[in-house]
């Protein structure tokens, strides 16, 4: 290796750095198709502006008849939150256990074999690429109205999620230790739960609680499709014009939604 | 402290060619006797981790015999070989703790090839290698630090740890892959000292790669100098002069 006695620089490292000189006109192209594109999905989604000002005093009129909340029905709600508080906490659950060894086929570090990898990575996109609400559909068909659908459908879509979530947890995992173990005459599974689990709980137990609470705000809006809980009354108090008691729901529904986000966000903050 | 007999490293014609077809190692041969301290040195690419992981049973040499402590490395496979290679600590560069779990926990931890059940499967310590898991803890000069979190730790006490849980394995030689070389200098002389003494007072042959020649020089009974993959000189540590070593440096350029 030759010393370096004197730092020669080329000239040019000391002369002013120079703005390259960009086309001006890309910019301007990239600015025209985009409004173009917006353009057109203007007239796809029929955006009329004077229909929100003509309907003004029809929904004035909703908020009135739906002022004040029937608060003589809240004993009622409490039935129809349980189930969707349930519905979330029940496929939440099941979600977590399926997910966890689908993660671990699926995560490049840990996966046993190739055709494993590829199994569990179709498994997983499969449940993530059909919406929950669709698989409420399904479910709902198959096993009937009531929540037990609810909970299959967010139990299945959070398969894909979780199961996603969690292989990337798994990948991104500092490998030392599974080195050093292995090197110690550790077996494969001593290995796994002794350096792979404790590196990974923490952040596994965030994603879940994450999940929760995306999945009790999801298992509302399931109620739509039949799956029961409060999206259920909801939409049958609609139909029944029962205005009141809608604003009464979606109050309800927003307290819920407040404090689940609340809760979740103040338990990962303590894992963390 | 260890209760086992220290054996004896030998490892004879190393060859490694890797698939490419790079010749990482070119018939590299060394015995190391128990309480020997013998370190490596040798510029990035020299072959020298090569030859330490070929060692170590981690890769598998092209030609070439590796005994430990009597067992042919380099013959088994499988099982056998996992249980061979037991005969064998080693620390690497980072300390690679779990860092959430507590230091004597971590220690405990490499007591597991010894204690493979359905229960340490699933995740339980065995817990009755507690008292020896704080001995090989005592031995690093840690024991005060045991409850702790591993990820409190400074980067030369985890390094000490790393020794302690490799020591929890009743290894009967030591390997140690730049053991320091991401300490602060007094982290590695503390790091080095423990390597002396592992040779020196428990007679385990002791094989370091370093980036260090100056710490080579000081802890080491001999070293061992590799340039793409051949062994240029192997000394007595005394007899190893700062020619022999910048020569050893410059061989890439030559």
């Amino acid at each position: 290796m030759n010393s370096v006695d004197r730092i020669v620089l080329p000239s040019d490292v000391r002369a002013q750095p120079r703005i390259p000189q960009a086309s001006r006109a890309l910019p301007f192209l990239g600015v025209l198709l985009f409004l173009v594109l917006l353009g057109q999905a203007a007239i796809v989604v029929q955006a009329r502006p004077q229909d929100l000002i003509s309907g003004a005093h029809g929904m004035a009129d909703i908020l009135r008849r739906s002022f004040p909340p029937d608060f003589s029905k809240i004993g009622d709600t409490f039935e129809p939150a349980l189930e969707t508080l349930d519905i979330a906490l029940f496929g939440t659950t099941a979600a977590v256990i399926m997910a966890l060894p689908l993660a671990v086929l699926a995560a490049r570090n840990t996966t046993p074999a190739r055709p494993f990898y590829a199994a569990a990575r179709g498994i997983i996109a499969l449940c993530r690429a059909v919406p929950d609400l669709v698989w409420a559909l399904l479910f709902v068909t198959a096993v009937g109205l009531g929540p037990f659908p609810g909970a299959l459908a967010v139990s299945v879509h959070s398969v894909g999620m979780l199961g996603r979530l969690f292989s990337e947890v798994v990948e991104d995992m500092d490998m030392g230790a599974v080195e050093a173990l292995t090197m110690s005459g550790a077996s494969r599974l001593q290995v796994f739960s002794h350096a792979v689990v404790p590196s990974v709980l923490p952040s596994l137990l965030g994603i879940a609680l994450y999940r929760l609470d995306e999945n009790i705000r999801s298992s509302l809006v399931l109620g739509f499709v039949g799956a029961g809980g409060l999206g259920f009354q909801l939409l049958t108090a609609m139909n029944l014009f029962q205005y009141r008691t809608v604003s009464l729901l979606l109050l309800v529904t927003f307290g819920i939604v407040i404090v689940a986000e609340r809760l979740s966000a103040a338990l990962r903050a303590r894992i963390s | 402290m260890s209760a086992v007999a220290p054996g004896m490293i030998e490892a004879e014609g190393l060859v490694m060619r890797y698939p490419t077809g790079r010749l990482a190692l070119d018939g590299a041969t060394l015995a190391i006797a128990p309480g020997e301290l013998v370190v490596v040195l040798g510029h990035n690419g020299s072959g020298k981790s090569t030859m330490l992981r070929c060692i170590a049973g981690l890769l598998r040499p092209t030609a070439g015999m590796v005994r430990v402590a009597g067992a042919e490395l380099t013959r088994l496979t499988g099982r056998r070989l996992a249980e061979a290679r037991m005969a064998l600590g080693m620390i690497f560069q980072h300390a690679h703790l779990v860092r959430r779990r507590s230091v004597l926990t971590n220690v405990l931890c490499g007591t597991l090839g010894r204690h493979r059940s359905f229960g340490t499967s699933l995740g339980a310590l065995p817990w009755s290698e507690a008292g020896f898991a704080e001995q090989c803890l005592d031995a690093v000069g840690l024991a005060p630090l045991a409850r702790q979190r591993a990820d409190t730790l400074s980067g030369g006490q985890a390094q000490r740890v790393a020794i302690a849980r490799a020591l929890a394995q009743r290894p009967r030689a030591m390997l140690a892959d730049e053991p320091v070389a991401s300490l602060d200098p007094e982290a590695a002389e503390e790091i080095m000292r423990l390597l002396r003494g592992l040779a020196s007072d428990e007679g385990m042959p002791v094989v370091c790669v370093l980036h260090q020649p100056e710490l080579a020089r000081r802890y080491a009974d001999r070293i061992m100098g590799l340039s793409q993959g051949r062994t240029m000189f192997l000394e007595r540590a005394a007899s190893v002069t700062p020619q022999l070593i910048s020569a050893l440096y410059e061989g890439r350029t030559a």
